[in-house]
């Protein structure tokens, strides 16, 4: 026991004894109010005791019971998840399987994708824009671009011209 | 400590009983609540001052008893134990009450509504009216200056004065030391004394 508080309630309780409890009444600056003070914790622990203490829960069984009900309750989910290993469909099974079924689908469809984009493997660059020039001037002119990668060649191939425009006139 | 089942069943021991919880067995734990409800529901009650909320606590600390049943080592006796889950369910009942800020606990007219104290612990067909209405004064009062200590504070008072319960088990109950126990006890009986003063000096 260090402090002051420790001590008084030790010697209040009548858990000091020997060399302990000589110092500290020696220790007391004022021996009559503390033991008035003594004596008035007794009788609030008596009084406490006396209307605190009686027993109030009167319907002992039911509480007993409730609890029972309520163990019961708890327990009965998971014999009843135990119960019903056998479905397959429940909520966190269908998020997992739908998560699942997503990265399968976007792993599938980057390989498709990179198939489908052969500028690595093929010779000629599948890439080629149709453009139509002018409508008014020429209705029918289409506009085709190759490019040999490999190569580092890019051919224009123009059909259906009416004319060339005049500043497209080579200088 | 006297218990309910005790008088009926004294060879059977706590420390028995909860070996057989710890096997399945609800029928031991059963038995261990009627040793011990009426008890637990007192200190929960005197803690909180509402019948209703003593009786939902009692009933989650005894559940929370029967789920962590398998921990229990027998390091400390069951009911040093189960009185470690009651305080921790009521204190955390007190704390976000309080955060809540509802306040009812200060009421004092609630409070004399809620406790009725005279009918619990006077019998009724010894008390006369004018001492039924004095006991349920006094008892007011008691309740008062209860909630006016802190959680812990009236913790401690309650399982050192109803429970006698020594500093070392109050302190496995409460988690904390047997210092802080008797430093908490200090405290509480310091102001208990001071607002019933003129209550036990006058009986």
């Amino acid at each position: 026991m260090k402090t002051f508080e420790e001590k008084w309630t030790a010697w209040l309780d009548g858990q000091l004894s020997g060399r302990e409890l000589s110092e500290f009444e020696a220790s007391l600056p004022d021996r009559a109010t503390a033991e008035a003070e003594k004596a008035g914790a007794r009788k609030l622990g008596a009084l406490l005791k006396r209307e605190l203490g009686a027993s109030l829960l009167t319907n002992e069984e039911f509480f007993s019971h409730q609890v029972r009900e309520r163990i019961r309750e708890n327990t009965a989910p998971s014999a009843e998840r135990e119960a019903k290993g056998s479905a397959w469909w429940t909520i966190p099974r269908l998020l997992w399987t739908g998560t699942a079924s997503l990265a399968v689908f976007l792993i599938f469809t980057i390989l498709v994708m990179r198939d489908k984009n052969p500028a690595e493997e093929s010779q000629y660059l599948t890439q080629i824009l149709n453009a139509r020039v002018d409508p008014v001037v020429s209705p029918n002119a289409t506009v085709s671009m190759f490019e040999v990668k490999q190569d580092r060649v890019t051919v224009l191939w123009t059909e259906g011209l009416q004319s060339l425009p005049a500043d497209y006139a080579a200088k | 400590m006297q218990t309910e089942a005790t008088l009926a069943q004294p060879d059977v021991s706590d420390l028995d009983l909860v070996t057989r919880c710890q096997a399945g067995d609800t029928e031991a734990f059963d038995e261990l609540v009627a040793r011990y409800r009426t008890r637990i529901f007192g200190m929960i009650y005197n803690m909180v001052h509402s019948e209703q909320d003593a009786w939902d606590l009692a009933q989650d600390s005894f559940l929370k008893a029967w789920k962590s049943i398998k921990r229990f080592r027998g390091r400390s006796s069951f009911y040093t134990w189960i009185y470690r889950i009651v305080m921790n369910v009521t204190i955390d009942w007190l704390r976000k009450k309080q955060v809540k800020g509802g306040g009812s606990e200060f009421d004092d007219s609630i409070q004399l509504k809620e406790v009725e104290p005279a009918s619990k612990t006077v019998p009724k067909s010894e008390a006369l009216p004018h001492q039924m209405m004095e006991r349920s004064e006094i008892r007011a009062r008691i309740d008062n200056a209860i909630a006016q200590l802190s959680p812990e504070q009236r913790a401690v008072v309650l399982m050192k004065e109803i429970e006698e319960m020594q500093y070392h088990e109050i302190a496995e109950a409460l988690g904390c030391s047997i210092g802080t126990v008797m430093s908490r006890l200090f405290y509480a009986r310091k102001k208990l004394q001071n607002l019933l003063r003129d209550v036990y000096e006058n009986i």
